[in-house]
């Protein structure tokens, strides 16, 4: 959405490459110890592109729906980044705050749009065709079941995707985009799923409404932004019987530590569906994480096995 | 109606003088002990933070002694502590307590939250009652937050160490018997005068260390090990801005009124942080950039994994008022020892520092 957003004002955009662990540990050198691990890698995608542009694009989301807050870090993001990194280029800071109302809003987009033109018409075109992109982008992936990155690459038209093979087991991940689709630090998880003939659901493929509906059925109103992707997707794939939940999270992620320990504790009450939850942070090593998953998978089915059994 | 309610520094002895006064009953769970901590630590998801912890080691204590009704501070803030409510709750519940759960919402509901909730809790008081009771209790507060201040400049230069943390336990527990406005005053006017003739070394210039960061670590003296007092051993003075008096004179009757106190310091942040990170980071940076001259070092209290402490952490690193901050961060696994090797160190650094300064000073001359 930024994208075109920024390429409609006609500026060029870099993005950041893949995360890989030279950025990790670059990004985690940089700040206290026990900052978390999202905040970390972010950094270190900063630090690879300061070179490589003019500004650095770093919005500071304070919430996007009325009464729902982002998380410290976020607000504080613009702010860190420009005192650790000192050298990096100028910050486009921009605060967006529903909160605040609408003239807010597009204000701060308005004043976004002044770096590039004067001219306040373009800059709506341009956020409208943001939109559009927005818009286009969500529906892939609720209607036809695309994680963020397939429909990335479907909308830029650079692969075909084939359709997914016969299924061993349904597995929901859950847990914010950002950790579920960096492959480095989840450590190609979903691929692994995959290759071990499982389908693999996320929150994005989900409605807003199916998701805000869980989240209020477990929690009430929601108070994180990200409550959602992690209550609401839990709570719908717990209750719908998929064979498995696994709930990823980092080391050192406030609402994290209590919105899943809220899943958790739902999914020891239903006692259907087998759950893990696996904690992130940069040292964990490859090996651990595969050894828990291979037994998490011997788990289900196991657990499906003696239902076939109890059947016959 | 049994109530329970956690603890936050001498918090608990306005809240007694309320309900005294109100008729209602309230279980006051004992004091913050490292078995508080151990329940609690046991039963919360492990990444939270300290201040989760202990108050919900103080519930579970308060639902042992048979409350059946609990209150929650929340806020709409941007931290962990509005959320709070509805983790502890479902702790509670799937440990088998039953109870009714109250969260009272500070920052919406602000002081007439406060009155209808004392109003609904002592079973319909008039309102005079209601609103009575309420000043009585907040006048013990604002005693013992003034008793504390002078505390906070005596023990760094007593002759005898401890008689300052003397006198203040027999204050408290003489303002917590105090029934009436009259004994009140009475008892804050003979702590302070005798606070005042304790025996100073008079030649002493105590070096004055500024508490900053968290409201809850900052006030709990369970929590930061007592900081407080190890510093007034080193012969430090010891200044902080969090008083329980002082924060709700504001949030309930000045902001309404367009005062601001914490403008001062937001504006002094600015250059840093231009917004708002939720909890106390904000103020954080703030003080810090405000108090570099005054102060000859600052001690920067968060618990673990604290979000907007975090952010604050990182960014005080890179401003350019020059004054040393020690963080130290709280959890259940801190320890005396260690803590105290630190403060002796910072402590050292500090007096060295100032001898520097003087020692140029001189030569200037």
């Amino acid at each position: 959405m930024w994208k075109t957003f920024f390429e409609e004002l006609g500026a060029e955009v870099v993005v950041s490459p893949p995360t890989t662990q030279v950025m990790v540990s670059e990004g985690s050198s940089r700040v206290v110890a026990d900052t978390c691990l999202p905040v970390k890698v972010f950094l270190g995608h900063v630090l690879s592109l300061v070179d490589k542009c003019d500004y650095i694009f770093i919005p500071a989301v304070r919430s996007v729906k009325s009464k729902i807050y982002n998380c410290s870090k976020f607000l504080g993001l613009p702010d860190m980044t420009k005192a650790v990194i000192p050298e990096s280029p100028p910050i486009l800071d921009i605060e967006i705050d529903v909160n605040k109302g609408k003239r807010h809003l597009y204000q701060a987009i308005y004043k976004l749009g002044r770096h590039f033109t004067w001219n306040p018409f373009k800059v709506r075109q341009a956020s409208l065709a943001a939109w559009q992109a927005h818009l286009k982008y969500r529906q892939l992936m609720s209607s036809q079941g695309l994680t963020p990155p397939q429909a990335i690459a479907k909308m830029t038209g650079e692969v075909e995707l084939k359709a997914p093979t016969s299924t061993q087991a349904t597995i929901a991940l859950i847990g914010h985009p950002y950790i579920l689709y960096d492959e480095h630090i989840s450590h190609r998880l979903i691929h692994r799923l995959e290759q071990a003939d499982n389908k693999v659901l996320t929150p994005e493929m989900l409605t807003t409404e199916e998701l805000e509906s869980a989240t209020t059925r477990l929690v009430g109103k929601a108070h994180w932004t990200y409550e959602d992707e992690v209550v609401g997707a839990g709570v719908h794939y717990l209750e719908t019987r998929v064979d498995g939940v696994i709930g990823l999270m980092t080391f050192g992620c406030g609402p994290d530590s209590q919105m899943m320990d809220m899943v958790h504790r739902r999914a020891a009450k239903l006692r259907a569906t087998t759950f893990m939850s696996l904690t992130l942070e940069e040292h964990t090593t490859e090996g651990g994480v595969v050894t828990r998953l291979e037994a998490f998978l011997d788990m289900i089915n196991r657990r499906k096995r003696r239902q076939i059994e109890v059947c016959v | 109606m049994r109530v329970g309610i956690s603890h936050l520094g001498n918090l608990s002895i306005m809240i007694k003088a309320w309900a005294q006064r109100l008729g209602g009953g309230l279980i006051l769970p004992p004091a913050n002990s490292q078995h508080t901590l151990s329940l609690g630590a046991k039963y919360s998801p492990e990444g939270l933070c300290l201040p989760f912890k202990l108050s919900l080691g103080n519930l579970i204590e308060a639902c042992e002694l048979g409350a059946d009704t609990l209150v929650i501070a929340s806020g709409a803030g941007i931290c962990r502590l509005g959320y709070y409510a509805k983790t502890q709750e479902q702790i509670l519940r799937d440990l088998g307590y039953n109870f009714e759960m109250i969260s009272l919402n500070l920052s919406k509901d602000r002081l007439l939250g406060l009155i209808k909730l004392s109003k609904r809790l002592s079973n319909n008081a008039s309102w005079f009652r209601v609103i009575s009771a309420l000043r009585f209790g907040i006048a013990k507060q604002i005693a013992m937050d003034k008793i504390e201040r002078v505390v906070q400049k005596v023990r760094a230069v007593e002759q005898v160490k401890g008689t300052a943390n003397r006198l203040y336990a027999k204050a408290i527990e003489a303002i917590d018997n105090a029934d009436d406005y009259h004994t009140l005053k009475k008892v804050q006017r003979d702590y302070i005068d005798q606070l005042n003739h304790v025996a100073k070394d008079t030649q002493a210039n105590p070096l004055i260390v500024g508490i900053i960061g968290e409201f809850y670590v900052t006030l709990e003296p369970f929590s930061n090990l007592n900081i407080e007092s190890e510093l007034g051993k080193l012969g430090v003075e010891v200044r902080r801005r969090t008083f329980i008096s002082a924060w709700g004179k504001f949030s309930f009757f000045f902001n309404y009124l367009g005062l601001d106190e914490k403008s001062k310091i937001h504006k002094a942040a600015l250059p840093y942080l231009k917004r708002d990170v939720g909890g106390d980071g904000w103020e954080t940076v703030g003080e810090k950039v405000l108090h570099a001259k005054e102060y000859d070092g600052l001690i920067h209290l968060a618990p673990f994994t604290c979000m907007p402490e975090i952010v604050a952490q990182n960014i005080m690193s890179s401003t350019k008022e020059n004054i040393p901050v020690l963080t130290i961060l709280c959890d259940e696994q801190m320890n005396r020892t260690g803590m105290l090797t630190r403060l002796e160190a910072f402590v050292d650094l500090l007096k060295s520092r100032r001898r520097a300064r003087n020692n140029t000073q001189h030569k200037g001359r």
